[in-house]
């Protein structure tokens, strides 16, 4: 509890950096929510010339896909600097630092590599998800929203998990882009769409053995 | 009992040896040999509180592996190691909030922010009550004269500037015992004399205990009362400062304008050195004469016109054990 306030204060030392570079934040605000919407236009047009994928909708795939993107980006926050960048922070000695500070090293390095980059995914996330659901007319009562808070804690944390197992591994083998690779971006390609429209082998992987399933379905 | 106890200290790495050629390094996937590389090796030292140690020693002669290991970084192979009553691997955060580190390669400071604000995230960092805090910051800023560049961001300054920044940062709590790992790498000689003023002005406030490593031997005759000298993981000399330089550079060189053309000294003390016409010098060991008496001898015998006695500097003492090894003399 005691580092509440000094996380507070490194939040508050990126965001005065970021503030710094007006124009290069609004710039990558604009880029990024132009990719993940193009993400979502695709899955769109994909569904409108299928009809359907394994009885899934267009917009009940998208809606899956904002928690996707969502759960990514709230894990991103804080994971994302940190666990891609520790091979390169081990290999060039700069990890050194982390541990002549008084301080739990995986603490310091979520809050010292702090992104401010995933404001536009969340945005984005949020935006289509609202819409889906407006679309969809789903309604959501009491129980329903308690629900969908932990769906999106529980896929936020696994999502978190694959950033740092990915990362660790640095500490073994130095390089770890390839896995971060494997893991965060070919593997996660998979639940854009419903597991129920893959074959069996893919199914038990997806849920069993890296269960980014559970994260959106 | 001494500060910093360290006995009997060795760190290994396990390299793999890589062998010359394309084929052989595709083998090296499948088969590797390793083989042990000894960064330390039965390291032996204690410092009391308040010294200033200079730790030298050629590139990659263990002198960064020794500090890492009395940081907390790095785990001695064998041996162990006390850093005021604590062993800094296993206390490592304990350890590290009496300690202030200074890697002169790196930086800790905010890029894009005042240093200022790098200050008071350090501030919680530590826990540093506010009096200290405003008390240690004055303090440096005037010893430091960095109240020009202070609201500036870190990005604009130069790296005088910024290592300044990165020293008040490691004596900002006032820490106990602090590691400089070359402190003065690539600085101007005006700075470098702000730094080695401000490193001797907190050593006598505060205290402090310093290790420094650097390659700059001005550094070492300016600041430190204290050598330790390492080789291939090997400590090589461990004392005072005159007294290496006694042991180590007994020699002095002496340059004399004589009056006339063609002097020839035939005594074998006088070793020629360097023969410019009427300008001729000589090295001389102290051991074998001493320079009263070498003058006077050379006085008698010849007319001369101008002389100059040359001490030899702690840099030429190291340049030579670097090059011929401790031993080879």
């Amino acid at each position: 509890m005691e580092y509440v306030g000094l996380y507070c204060q490194f939040i508050q030392i990126k965001l005065k950096s970021m503030v710094e570079y007006r124009g290069a934040f609004l710039m990558n605000f604009f880029a990024k929510s132009i990719v993940f919407s193009t993400e979502f236009i695709l899955i769109w047009i994909m569904i409108y010339q299928f009809q359907n994928i394994a009885g899934w909708g267009q917009y009940e795939v998208m809606l899956l896909h904002a928690l996707n993107i969502g759960s990514y980006s709230l894990a991103g926050f804080f994971l994302f600097h940190p666990f891609t960048k520790l091979g390169q922070h081990i290999q060039s000695g700069d990890f050194d630092e982390v541990l002549t500070r008084p301080l739990n090293p995986f603490f310091y390095l979520i809050s010292r590599e702090f992104s401010t980059g995933y404001f536009a995914n969340v945005v984005v996330a949020f935006s289509i998800f609202v819409f889906c659901i407006h679309i969809l007319e789903i309604r959501l009562q009491g129980l329903d929203i308690l629900f969908l808070l932990i769906t999106i804690l529980g896929a936020t944390l696994i999502q978190g998990a694959a950033f740092i197992i990915s990362g660790t591994v640095a500490f073994w083998i130095v390089q770890n882009k390839f896995l971060m690779e494997f893991f965060m971006f070919q593997t996660r390609g998979f639940i854009k769409y419903p597991i129920s429209a893959y074959n069996k082998v893919i199914q038990i992987i997806l849920t069993f053995i890296i269960p980014y399933a559970f994260i959106n379905f | 009992m001494a500060l910093i106890e360290v006995n009997n200290v060795s760190k290994d790495f396990l390299v793999y040896k890589r062998k010359r050629g394309f084929l052989n390094s595709l083998k090296s996937l499948i088969i590797r040999d390793f083989e042990i590389k000894n960064a330390a090796k039965d390291i032996n030292f204690s410092i009391d509180r308040g010294e200033l140690v200079g730790y030298i020693g050629a590139n990659g002669a263990g002198k960064s592996t020794t500090i890492k290991m009395l940081s907390g970084i790095l785990t001695p192979t064998e041996g162990n190691i006390t850093v005021d009553g604590r062993i800094p691997y296993q206390d490592r955060k304990e350890n590290a909030l009496r300690m202030g580190v200074v890697f002169g390669q790196r930086s800790h400071l905010f890029w894009d922010l005042p240093m200022v604000d790098t200050f008071d995230l350090y501030k919680k960092m530590y826990k540093i009550d506010d009096i200290t805090f405003k008390h240690n910051l004055e303090f440096f800023i005037e010893l430091l004269e960095m109240k020009e560049f202070l609201n500036r961001p870190v990005r604009q300054l130069s790296l005088g500037q910024k290592m300044r920044a990165n020293l008040a940062i490691a004596f900002l709590h006032d820490p106990e015992i602090v590691y400089l790992d070359e402190p003065t790498i690539g600085l101007d000689v005006l700075v470098k004399s702000k730094i080695r003023r401000f490193i001797k002005e907190v050593n006598r406030e505060k205290k402090t205990t310093l290790i420094l490593t650097t390659h700059d031997m001005d550094d070492i005759e300016e600041i430190c009362n204290r050598l330790i000298m390492i080789d291939e993981g090997k400590i090589l000399y461990d004392g005072s400062l005159t007294n290496f330089k006694t042991q180590f550079g007994n020699e002095y060189v002496l340059t004399i304008d004589f009056a006339e053309e063609n002097i020839k000294i035939t005594d074998s003390r006088f070793q020629l050195v360097k023969d410019q016409g009427k300008r001729k010098s000589f090295s001389i060991k102290r051991s074998v004469i001493n320079p009263s008496e070498a003058i006077t001898l050379i006085v008698r015998q010849h007319d001369i016109t101008d002389i100059k006695i040359n001490e030899v500097k702690v840099e030429d003492i190291v340049k030579n054990l670097y090059m011929e090894g401790f031993y080879g003399k």
